[in-house]
């Protein structure tokens, strides 16, 4: 116990912590976007995981933040596929997104095995490059916290420094923007924007395509950082995380970024534990991001529930 | 239910019309990726069309996969007719198959009884496994989407675990449990081929489903709670209670999937990751066939066949198994989304600006 109290506090588990978080933040706040204007974007998962593929083989012939923006397009365009497919041709939104998932599993199996030349699992033989870390060693020469600052703010991916930005830019774009306030509304009550004159399908669309950009990074990121290469299913729920994510976060940024940390923190967990529990299974050790989701979503959708009952009663 | 209607029999044609458009459209992308991918593209589309056919063993394989998604398309119909996403198909039938199998292998396993049992304890285990994503959304509000894929991950990773550490013959290191014994087999129907009991399971199954839905209280109210919960509440349903017991019927027959595994005659053992995707495949089944559960084995049959098509050609030929789930994708987009108004007046378009664009050029000459 004290051993795993000891690792929890050290710098390396934190970099791990901001490791595992940064692709579930992404992924939550591309969530939160399509899931405030009125769609619930049940795809994070499939376009996390095709976004992954396509910044891996593009990072072969390309440099990283080619690949990184090629995985972004990859998401933006499925998110265009979903948003044509639920705006246009009126399919449900949870549908359209468990079709963009299904081909996703498949589909990145099959182009991976053209990509490699007959290998179905990794994509061990493909070159790809890496999103490169941004070295902050100069922080040591600061007197007295420099050694410690240093440990705990070098060394993260490039993208994990974009997440924090990206999340005060949600922020600014949701609610200091008047698009943010016609996004807002056209998830709230799309009549009265409707009656406004503002394009609701429209706004719903740039949604769903902001919503699959983000999970693209999320999917470059896990894919050019977290792991150098694809292997198959290599998001392992995260995309479905995220969404937990996206319903635990009150439907804020900074909700969504405090529930994407905690399933972060509980992911880094499931990494350093085996290290120092080898007589827990592996298996059960995975089971943790997953378990803490289920109950998390649980304890927080009861507590909403009690906070919209007292409301009512205190109504009355 | 009276087949002589005139509108039931207009609203099947249509749903064929759209379904088997769907077909042809995915059927149509399908051949450009083989053609941009194969090296001999005319082989690899015939596998994929005729090799299912090719002898009693592959019919067997069809019929086998027909029984399987028959099951799962049933399990996703129920709840989608309740308008609820449950996607718990996945851990039901991890969960049933686990416990079809400590059955078999328990001392019950090697008397007669073993089928039946086998088959109760694995409804069982799947019908609790549905009852969590439902209650934990009837009492406290949570996604059953999330919940459902949350605890589809969990039931893999702990089968995988008892199977490795605890289920698989010791010292063996191998990733699934000794045969079971005979009798906890489903006997073959057609000697040598796959054609076992599963297939009369999914058929009594369809039965059984059909009956709940359409011919119980229970069954309209679940109907009337998907197609209106606000009427359905004034109407004094308690839409909660049927919500729950949707998704825990629905979870059975996950669970009778899962023994339908591990005790028909491709497996006749617990392997870990034994479900190879089939269950959600269900998906599909259950939209293209409506949620009906008299169109689910009829969907199941033509979707099998494309299916085992597509394991043929992955073995046969140099294109991957997996392209098939690009047709699988498109045939929801398509059957999911209203595209027969778009669709016909893109067809009308076609076809009527066709001869107009092919005349002005004539015109300027």
């Amino acid at each position: 116990m004290i051993e795993l109290l000891v690792t929890v506090f050290s710098a390396t588990f934190f970099v791990t912590v901001v490791r595992t978080t940064t692709p579930l933040l992404f992924a939550a706040l591309g969530g939160l976007i399509s899931d405030l204007s009125g769609a619930l974007n049940v795809a994070l998962e499939g376009m996390m995981l095709i976004a992954a593929l396509t910044a891996v083989i593009v990072s072969v012939y390309a440099p990283w933040y080619v690949a990184v923006l090629s995985g972004v397009a990859a998401g933006a365009m499925l998110g265009a596929l979903m948003a044509f497919f639920h705006l246009r041709l009126k399919a449900d939104i949870i549908l359209v997104g468990f079709a963009v998932n299904i081909l996703a599993t498949g589909g990145t199996v099959f182009a991976l095995s053209r990509a490699t030349g007959g290998d179905k699992g990794t994509s061990i033989n493909l070159p790809s490059k890496a999103v490169p870390a941004v070295d902050l060693s100069f922080l040591e020469a600061i007197p007295a916290v420099g050694p410690t600052l240093k440990s705990l703010l070098s060394g993260h991916s490039i993208l994990s420094w974009l997440g924090v930005f990206m999340v005060f830019a949600v922020w600014y774009f949701l609610f200091r923007t008047p698009y943010g306030l016609w996004l807002r509304g056209v998830g709230e009550y799309p009549a009265a924007p409707e009656a406004a004159g503002i394009p609701v399908a429209k706004v719903r669309a740039w949604s769903l395509v902001a919503s699959g950009a983000l999970a693209g990074i999320g999917g470059a990121q896990l894919a050019m950082f977290n792991y150098i290469g694809f292997t198959r299913d290599m998001t392992a729920g995260r995309g479905f995380i995220a969404l937990g994510a996206v319903l635990l976060g009150a439907r804020h940024p900074v909700g969504a970024m405090l529930a994407a940390l905690l399933f972060g923190i509980f992911e880094a967990l499931a990494v350093v534990m085996p290290n120092l529990f080898n007589w827990i299974p592996g298996e059960m050790i995975q089971t943790i991001p997953f378990v803490v989701t289920v109950l998390a979503l649980i304890l927080f959708s009861y507590r909403a529930q009690r906070a919209r009952q007292m409301r009512t009663l205190s109504k009355i | 239910m009276s087949t002589t209607s005139p509108s039931r029999w207009k609203t099947i044609r249509n749903e064929t019309g759209r379904a088997l458009t769907a077909l042809v459209i995915a059927l149509a992308v399908a051949l450009v990726v083989i053609l941009l991918t194969s090296a001999d593209p005319g082989a690899a589309f015939q596998t994929l069309l005729t090799a299912p056919l090719s002898s009693n063993r592959t019919m067997g394989l069809w019929i086998d996969d027909v029984a399987k998604l028959t099951l799962t398309g049933l399990a996703f119909s129920l709840v989608f007719q309740a308008r609820q996403f449950s996607m718990g198909v996945q851990g039901q039938v991890y969960m049933g198959g686990l416990f079809a199998a400590l059955i078999a292998m328990s001392p019950i396993g090697a008397t007669p009884l073993a089928i039946p049992v086998a088959m109760l304890a694995a409804m069982c285990a799947g019908a609790v496994y549905g009852f969590i994503p439902g209650y934990a959304k009837a009492r406290f509000g949570a996604s059953e989407i999330v919940s459902s894929l949350m605890l589809n991950y969990i039931a893999i990773l702990v089968v995988n675990y008892l199977i490795r550490a605890h289920l698989a013959p010791a010292g063996t290191g191998q990733l699934m449990t000794a045969k079971f014994p005979d009798t906890a087999i489903f006997p073959a129907i057609l000697p040598g081929t796959r054609f076992d009991l599963g297939i009369i399971i999914a058929l009594v199954a369809t039965f059984a489903v059909w009956f709940l839905l359409y011919r119980t209280s229970w069954g309209l109210k679940l109907r009337l709670v998907g197609h209106n919960p606000k009427f359905a509440e004034y109407a004094g349903i308690r839409s909660s209670f049927i919500m729950v017991s949707a998704m825990t019927v629905a979870g059975a027959f996950g669970g009778l999937l899962g023994s339908v595994f591990v005790q028909g005659r491709a497996f006749g053992n617990l392997a870990q990751n034994f479900d190879g995707n089939l269950a959600f495949e269900g998906i599909l089944i259950a939209i293209v066939a409506r949620s009906r559960p008299l169109a689910v084995p009829v969907v199941a049959l033509a979707y099998g066949y494309l299916r085992q098509g597509a394991q043929l050609m992955g073995i046969r030929t140099d294109v991957p198994t997996e392209m098939i789930s690009v047709v699988q994708a498109i045939i929801i987009l398509l059957v999911a989304s209203s595209f027969s108004l778009p669709g016909k007046k893109l067809f009308a378009g076609l076809f009527g600006r066709k001869p107009t664009s092919a005349a002005a050029p004539e015109a300027a000459q």
